[in-house]
């Protein structure tokens, strides 16, 4: 066990170091051939030459690119991820509320979709062909169809705004000014832990629908799988019911498999943000960044794609650790290594 | 996002499609020809390949409105466009001119046909989405065949590669890409082919691994043919099949792809009509509380597209999986 985790944090660092080093690749190198020169994006469009050469300075931008990337990674060590010349802020300060806001929403968007997507998909596979399964399977697909930055809209618009005229889904059935759900806005989870939900659940279910119906379909055909293998025919023989041979029995064999399939799908939910915060108006990294690629606050973005991939490794390794734990197969291969 | 879920379907020998081909694939054709709804997908697929290439000029020439062309008035004095089928507004902008010019699916915040962009938008999303596709397969097959034929570090390289590429957020790091080179069509193909290779490559891969050890391939390399020749004219034809399976939906992520990087202002550049760009145009400025239908007509056109890939896409995979009783 000690020896997969050393190795897994091993596989992170590395991938950490990949990160910065994309990204630094990027911004002040690949960058340099387009257009501006690093140090004239980083102090800003309306920056003296002046304020130019000093960012260059701080930042040691004329000395050779090795050089440069150990600073660059010296001042991410240190927490310092630059200073915005638009904000008049360090990207620091401007990165921690955010990466807390954007935190909420996928983790919790995370559980909003396995909650739907485990009874599903294993009713689906327990019960191929039946009404329900072609119900799951058809809205699956269509959930799968729907662009994340298509749906946000659309949720805020009918059960955010559409409220508020009095319209409940095209049915004017409520006085003019109700409010169900808050159209945006955020709450910190610190300030006021029921309001935060409340802000949060529309988000969350926007964010969860599409990768709910992959899960769906994912689930229902390892369900399938593992109810054909000798040990489910087994457990139903000896009398266990269907739910207990589902939960305790075929559970156990896809949970593994599912957990894998969460640590690349937290990565890729990390780039929803950037659709449904804007509509929903949270101030995370989505939303933060968004606004910096609109203003050109070069560190800004710079920081949001470092802080979103470093999100990324880290679930990455969480799920991959969990998955250890979760499978003792896994275990016995490493230790017998 | 459907490509995550095939990463777990690629193992090697898995792809059914290597086994043999010909009966194989007469027999996929005659279930996918009897399947009711991967037909109507391909029907959709087929009027939208039809509207993207003669829809948008030929709207333009029914309607004698220009994808960009902006209308004054096409907008109310209160700023507010027309809705679906109404005619233009007269001059102070009060009421409907009923001999006015129709707007079919009602105008653009900016005055501009809706119709005909959504079919300019069309144009934009395919043209983009498949040769983005096109630069993918390009680059994935051949590391894909690289990979799995020679084995050893060239195979631990691409392995890496692809894992490491697949654990990251890719829209993240190539809306920042697109940020640092700036906005244009051919960038946006170049970008999202750079984060979209890895899924051919490890179908192409795993294909390859499965096929190398057969026998016709030994055959081959004992009548003296050399690796090129073994990679280009033995391997290649046997990847097509797996590749098929997964190509409907790597085209309809990349459909994705491109309207997401245009919705966040780094894909196509405007006055361009692209479908993500007219739904940010209408959401991120919160129009769309105002005139719905703005940020309904382009999305639900996606939508639609989305939907087709990935019926006919489920539909192929089923027609080629032996497993699937009919």
């Amino acid at each position: 066990m000690r020896r997969i985790v050393a190795n897994r944090l091993l596989g992170a660092l590395v991938q950490v170091l990949v990160v910065t080093l994309l990204a630094w690749l990027l911004f002040y190198v690949i960058a340099r051939f387009t257009g501006a020169s690093p140090a004239q994006r980083i102090a800003g469009k309306n920056a003296s030459a002046a304020q130019v050469a000093l960012v260059s300075r701080l930042l040691g931008l004329n000395k050779p690119y090795w050089e440069q990337y150990l600073i660059f990674l010296n001042h991410l060590i240190h927490g310092n991820f630059g200073f915005s010349y638009v904000q008049m802020r360090p990207v620091s300060a401007i990165l921690w509320p955010a990466t807390r806001a954007t935190a909420s929403l996928v983790l919790g968007a995370a559980v909003i979709w396995l909650l739907i997507a485990a009874p599903v998909g294993a009713y689906g596979g327990l019960r191929p062909r039946s009404v329900g399964d072609v119900v799951g399977r058809a809205v699956a697909i269509l959930g799968m169809s729907i662009p994340v930055f298509w749906l946000a809209p659309m949720i805020s618009y009918f059960l955010g705004y559409q409220p508020t005229q009095g319209d409940l889904l095209g049915l004017r059935i409520l006085p003019v000014g109700t409010s169900i759900f808050p159209i945006n806005g955020y709450v910190d989870f610190g300030q006021n832990p029921v309001q935060w939900a409340y802000h949060l659940l529309l988000p969350w279910i926007t964010l969860a629908i599409g990768f709910a119906a992959i899960y769906i379909r994912f689930i229902r055909t390892l369900t399938a799988e593992q109810l054909s293998e000798d040990y489910a025919r087994t457990a139903k023989a000896k009398g266990a019911s269907t739910l207990r041979v589902l939960v305790r029995h075929v559970g156990r064999n896809v949970a593994p498999t599912v957990s894998v399939l969460l640590g690349a799908d937290i990565a890729t939910a990390l780039t929803g943000v950037f659709f449904v915060e804007t509509v929903f108006g949270i101030p995370g990294l989505g939303y933060t960044g968004l606004s910096a690629i609109e203003n050109l606050d070069y560190p800004v973005i710079t920081g949001v794609i470092i802080v979103a991939a470093l999100i990324a490794v880290l679930a990455n390794t969480i799920v991959d650790l969990l998955h250890a734990v979760l499978d003792p197969r896994l275990r016995r291969v490493a230790a017998t290594h | 996002m459907t490509t995550d879920m095939q990463a777990i379907d690629l193992e090697p020998g898995r792809g059914s499609g290597t086994q043999s081909p010909a009966g194989l694939r007469t027999i996929a054709l005659r279930r996918l020809r009897h399947d009711p709804i991967s037909m109507i997908a391909f029907g959709i697929l087929v009027l939208l390949v039809l509207a993207a290439i003669f829809g948008g000029p030929l709207a333009a020439k029914l309607t004698g409105h220009g994808p960009n062309e902006q209308f004054a008035n096409a907008l109310a004095s209160n700023s507010l466009p027309l809705g679906i089928g109404q005619r233009t507004y007269l001059a102070n902008g009060t009421t409907h001119n009923p001999h006015g010019s129709l707007f079919i699916l009602g105008a653009d915040a900016l005055g501009r046909d809706e119709l005909v962009r959504v079919l300019y938008g069309a144009r934009i999303s395919l043209l983009v989405a498949t040769s983005a596709t096109a630069l993918a397969l390009v680059i994935g097959i051949s590391l894909g065949l690289l990979a799995g034929y020679r084995g050893g570090w060239v195979d631990a390289v691409v392995n890496r590669l692809t894992e490491t590429a697949m654990a990251f957020p890719n829209l993240l790091l190539a809306v920042g890409l697109a940020v640092v080179v700036g906005p244009g069509l051919l960038n946006v193909v170049i970008i999202i082919a750079l984060f979209t290779w890895y899924y051919p490559a490890r179908i192409v891969r795993g294909a390859t691994i499965a096929t190398k050890q057969m026998t016709f391939v030994a055959a081959a390399r004992t009548v003296g043919a050399r690796p090129r020749r073994i990679l280009l004219v033995h391997l290649l034809p046997q990847v097509w099949g797996p590749l098929l399976v997964y190509g409907t939906s790597i085209i309809a992520n990349n459909i994705i792809f491109e309207a997401g990087l245009s919705y966040l202002g780094v894909g196509v550049p405007p006055p361009t009509a692209s479908w993500g760009q007219m739904l940010s145009d209408a959401v991120t400025s919160g129009f769309y509380q105002a005139d719905f239908a703005l940020a309904l007509i382009p999305g639900l056109a996606l939508v639609l597209t989305m939907l087709a890939f990935n019926l006919l896409g489920d539909g192929i995979r089923d027609a080629l999986d032996p497993r699937t009783a009919r």
